[in-house]
């Protein structure tokens, strides 16, 4: 009840319909009230005064509200140390706020190998990006400090980060960790004992969701062995189709596996060597009906609606997406070239390149990545084949694009774009790509065609993040020209801060210290 | 020199603060120099002469040759951050001529209107009609007073339950006429009290709260004559009557200090104009003082006052009862570090109490919760200190830094009371010059 109450009945009816007196308060103020409410006989003028008097009590005597309950619990002290304020941690908020999100990524990273944490004030903004982004989770839980684990509780769209402290024993890290602090727990155990972690993702599968248990399983890929083999077939069997989908990947990549071996098994009925003419050629059929053991393997017999496949094509495709690519290069003597130079002479084309395309990605081979590079299918696979250089080693990747810039058929811009599509946030290019790289947008600045050149400068503040360092200087001093415009002069201006960034952040983990 | 901080937070607008970033590149000043009194550099905008940017350091006041309106420009925030970040980028020497000729009418200017507020106090006014000017304006303001308490009665007799939007008309028309009555403080608060009607659960003691004091202002109206002149100049204030700022720094209570600024609250009011609140604390005097400036068109403030810095100068009170507002009368010396004061929160609410006491009508108070705790409360943020919680009247995104600045911990929370909720205005822990959290942008 607050002290309005008494006097609330007569104002809202009004003291022309309810011939009250007002009514009375305890103590000082009731008998101040009481002086003042003689109003000449005037009832609302003597309302209007207990107001009067009620109010300016009411100023000089509120102090809040009452609270009783136990505060929450503080942040515990931070071992790391944060930031400190001066011109790094400037850029580091310039980073956050306007940055690209690779150069967030690095800034990430650089703190982490620097052993500090984020400036308490950038924390908000730099859990905000976490909800936003999942590839920066996990570069966050490392720097946000004790600071920014306890802010993250606090908000349910930032429990993402609320694990554990850094700095707590490893068990406590996987019980009571966020998602990112189990995940990184079981792959070090993973590392150091295969067994230990395949025996703790079977024993707590039932308790994660359909993502979480796809995220974990994959981390079985480190020191895959034929003892998972158990594990990966009940995973094959769960309800959730992208953890169905991440065992089968697992399992391409152990050949003595049966569910592989099954799948070579229809396979070699479906592929046979015969003489055509005066030539022995390899011809490969569909299955023309599906069978009955198909569901128990992962096999579809319905093809979804929007498949761009026919109904055999789809079941053949389903089929070749379950043989590992080293039986084809083994059963029919083949090299990968031949076997795509092969593909398209056949019926089913865009089936045979879909289903390699695909244990291609589950289960790398270097002969395969080259052999889709030299002649991208572009006819039966959708994807740009930066996707595929993704998956070569760098220094492969970046032959295939020094080519490219030397022969000069393609623009840079498309080059850039694939580096920037296969080289993932916080990794940077060798020197000498970086150097030529730069030397081509040298010379496309000194001939202002990069005024015109929508494409490749909007790409620009991305390639800083991913260039090599030496380069970095190169970036930063591209020619200006009096009448560039005004969103050219925006881009080049958040060039230069992202190279300032970058070697604010290349001296920090030099030094090793903030 | 001023640091990073500082410099954005001059700026007018985040907009005008990324903008600025944008430009803090070299290599777009063909021309960077600074000397003691001024900095000022050449920046290559989009057409063809570069803009001429300088920055008088004594205020820091601005000037540039760009066509924007805002104040101070991207051109001159740059400048000051490129100097805050390394002011070895800056060649020293003599300033140029369109430097130091700016500079000398600035300094013309500043002693101009020096001597014209001088010549206003020191001009020999007619004591008589003076002050049968004065008399005609009480009077006025003496009859809108008795014509607004029968109004009020009226309001009263016939119910705060019978109000809808025909009868809330009549409000704006009584508004209305108190303003016409040269009584503005009067008409905002009836205006205020109107827009209260209907708006949240607790719309009816607030109506009341604020129909009582309006009760409160027309009899003292009423009895102006057995007031103490003190009482009287808070009564002026709170009818809407400005005191003369020149009489004010000529007549009123000047008090020299080191003044820590404890918080700075910027506001957009209707028609682009701001209106900035200072809020000071003497450090020798004890005393509270605020400043209140208002920008129209986002033209800057002459004078910048840094949240957690603290400089040596008089103060000038406008007079009252327990005098608050006051006006600096004097150039300010460099900004030095904050002392901030270490009272005890009981003592706070006292002073409160006291000045509410004395003047029923001041809206706002500075309020230093110490040992505060910000602690979640559904969508809003609380200040828990000494087993009482004040709600935090902050927009969403500040609230998750000054709960992140504090991670859970007491902090002093400085902020301005209006008797329901706190808008806090700077945190600080003891024993650290520099404020742990900042807000108070408009």
């Amino acid at each position: 009840m607050s002290i309005w109450t008494p006097l609330l009945p007569l104002a809202m009816v009004g003291t022309d319909r309810q011939a009250s007196p007002v009514p009375s308060w305890p103590g000082e103020v009731g008998q101040l009230l009481a002086q003042v409410a003689d109003a000449n006989g005037n009832p609302a003028t003597a309302v209007l005064r207990a107001a009067a008097v009620l109010a300016a009590c009411d100023l000089a005597a509120t102090q809040g509200i009452l609270w009783t309950e136990p505060l929450p619990a503080a942040a515990s002290d931070d071992a790391l140390p944060s930031l400190p304020d001066g011109p790094v941690s400037h850029l580091v908020a310039w980073s956050l706020n306007d940055g690209p999100a690779r150069l967030q990524h690095e800034v990430c990273i650089a703190l982490a190998r620097a052993r500090c944490r984020l400036p308490t004030a950038l924390l908000p903004q730099a859990l905000e990006l976490g909800r936003r982004s999942l590839s920066l989770r996990p570069l966050l839980s490392p720097v946000l400090g004790e600071r920014g684990l306890w802010l993250a509780a606090q908000r349910d769209d930032w429990r993402f980060a609320a694990g554990i402290s850094a700095e707590a024993p490893q068990e406590a890290q996987w019980n009571e960790g966020s998602f990112e602090q189990r995940r990184n727990f079981l792959r070090q155990e993973r590392a150091a004992d295969p067994q230990a972690a395949r025996e703790r993702l079977a024993g707590v599968l039932d308790e994660l969701g359909a993502k979480e248990r796809a995220d974990l399983a994959a981390e079985l890929s480190e020191r895959l062995n034929l003892d998972d083999e158990p594990l990966l077939d009940t995973l094959r069997a769960d309800r959730s189709r992208e953890v169905r989908q991440a065992a089968g990947n697992l399992l391409l990549r152990l050949p003595d596996a049966a569910h592989p071996k099954r799948a070579m098994a229809r396979m070699d009925a479906l592929l046979k060597h015969e003489r055509v003419l005066l030539r022995k050629r390899w011809q490969i059929d569909a299955p023309a009906s599906a069978a009955s053991d198909w569901k128990a393997d992962n096999l579809d017999a319905v093809r979804p609606k929007n498949e761009s496949l026919g109904e055999r094509a789809w079941w053949l495709y389903q089929l070749v997406r379950q043989v590992p690519l080293g039986w084809w290069t083994q059963h029919t003597g083949m090299s990968p070239a031949e076997l795509l130079h092969w593909a398209h002479e056949t019926d089913w084309t865009e089936a045979l390149l879909r289903g390699w395309r695909d244990v291609l990605f589950a289960a790398t081979d270097m002969a395969w990545c080259e052999a889709f590079l030299d002649k991208w299918p572009s006819v039966a696979l959708r994807d740009d084949p930066a996707t595929v250089l993704a998956l070569l080693p760098p220094a492969a990747r970046e032959r295939h694009w020094l080519r490219q810039l030397r022969e000069g058929g393609t623009s840079i811009h498309l080059v850039v774009n694939q580096v920037l599509v296969a080289c993932p946030a916080g990794q940077t290019l060798s020197a000498s790509l970086s150097a030529t790289l730069v030397d081509a947008i040298r010379r496309r600045a000194e001939s202002r065609a990069l005024n015109d050149d929508y494409a490749l400068r909007g790409l620009l503040p991305d390639l800083c993040c991913a260039l090599h360092a030496d380069a970095l200087q190169g970036m930063s001093q591209l020619a200006r020209h009096p009448d560039e415009t005004t969103s050219l002069a925006e881009v080049l201006q958040v060039t230069t801060h992202v190279v300032a960034v970058r070697q604010a952040l290349h001296s920090l983990t030099i030094s090793g210290t903030p | 020199m001023l640091t990073l901080e500082a410099v954005l937070s001059l700026a007018p607008d985040d907009a005008s603060a990324k903008a600025a970033r944008g430009l803090t590149v070299p290599a777009k000043w063909p021309l960077l120099g600074a000397n003691e009194a001024a900095a000022w550099g050449e920046c290559q905008g989009s057409g063809s002469k570069p803009y001429q940017t300088q920055v008088d350091l004594s205020g820091p006041a601005f000037r540039c040759s760009c066509p924007s309106r805002k104040f101070p420009c991207k051109h001159g925030l740059a400048l000051l951050m490129m100097r805050a970040q390394d002011a070895t980028l800056f060649a020293a020497g003599e300033s140029p001529a369109w430097v130091s000729e700016w500079l000398a009418s600035r300094g013309e200017k500043a002693q101009k209107k020096e001597e014209r507020q001088l010549e206003k106090a020191a001009a020999p006014v007619d004591p008589q009609a003076a002050a049968k000017r004065e008399g005609q304006r009480w009077q006025r303001i003496a009859d809108a007073g008795q014509e607004l308490q029968r109004w009020l009665a009226d309001q009263m007799a016939r119910g705060l339950g019978s109000l809808n939007s025909e009868v809330l008309k009549s409000w704006h028309t009584m508004a209305a006429r108190m303003v016409d009555a040269q009584a503005p403080g009067l008409g905002y608060r009836v205006r205020e009290a109107a827009v209260g009607v209907n708006n949240g659960v607790d719309w009816p003691e607030r109506t009341l709260h604020r129909l009582g004091l309006l009760q409160l202002l027309c009899e003292a109206l009423q009895r102006r004559d057995a007031l103490t002149a003190p009482m009287q100049a808070d009564l002026r204030a709170a009818v809407g009557w400005q005191h003369e700022k020149a009489e004010v720094l000529t007549a009123g209570e000047r008090v020299p200090d080191r003044w820590t600024v404890l918080g700075s609250a910027l506001e957009e009011r209707d028609d682009k104009l701001t209106e900035r609140r200072v809020w000071l604390h003497g450090h020798r005097s004890g005393r509270r003082a605020w400043l209140l400036d208002h920008a129209f068109g986002g033209r800057g403030f002459e004078q910048a006052w840094l949240v957690g810095s603290s400089v040596e100068t008089t103060l000038a009170f406008f007079p009252g009862v327990s005098p608050l507002r006051a006006l600096s009368a004097e150039p300010c010396s460099a900004p030095g570090p904050a002392a901030w004061p270490s009272g005890a929160l009981g003592d706070e609410w006292m002073a409160i109490a006291q000045r509410v006491s004395a003047c029923p009508w001041s809206g706002l108070h500075p309020l230093i919760v110490r040992d505060a705790v910000a602690v979640r409360s559904g969508d809003g943020l609380l200040a828990v200190s000494q087993g009482r919680a004040l709600p935090l009247a902050l927009a969403v995104a500040e609230q998750w830094k000054l709960l992140g600045s504090g991670g859970g911990r007491p902090c002093q929370l400085m902020g301005e009371w209006d008797g329901r909720v706190l808008k806090p205005l700077s945190a600080w822990e003891d024993g650290s010059p520099l404020p742990l959290w900042q807000g108070g942008a408009a």
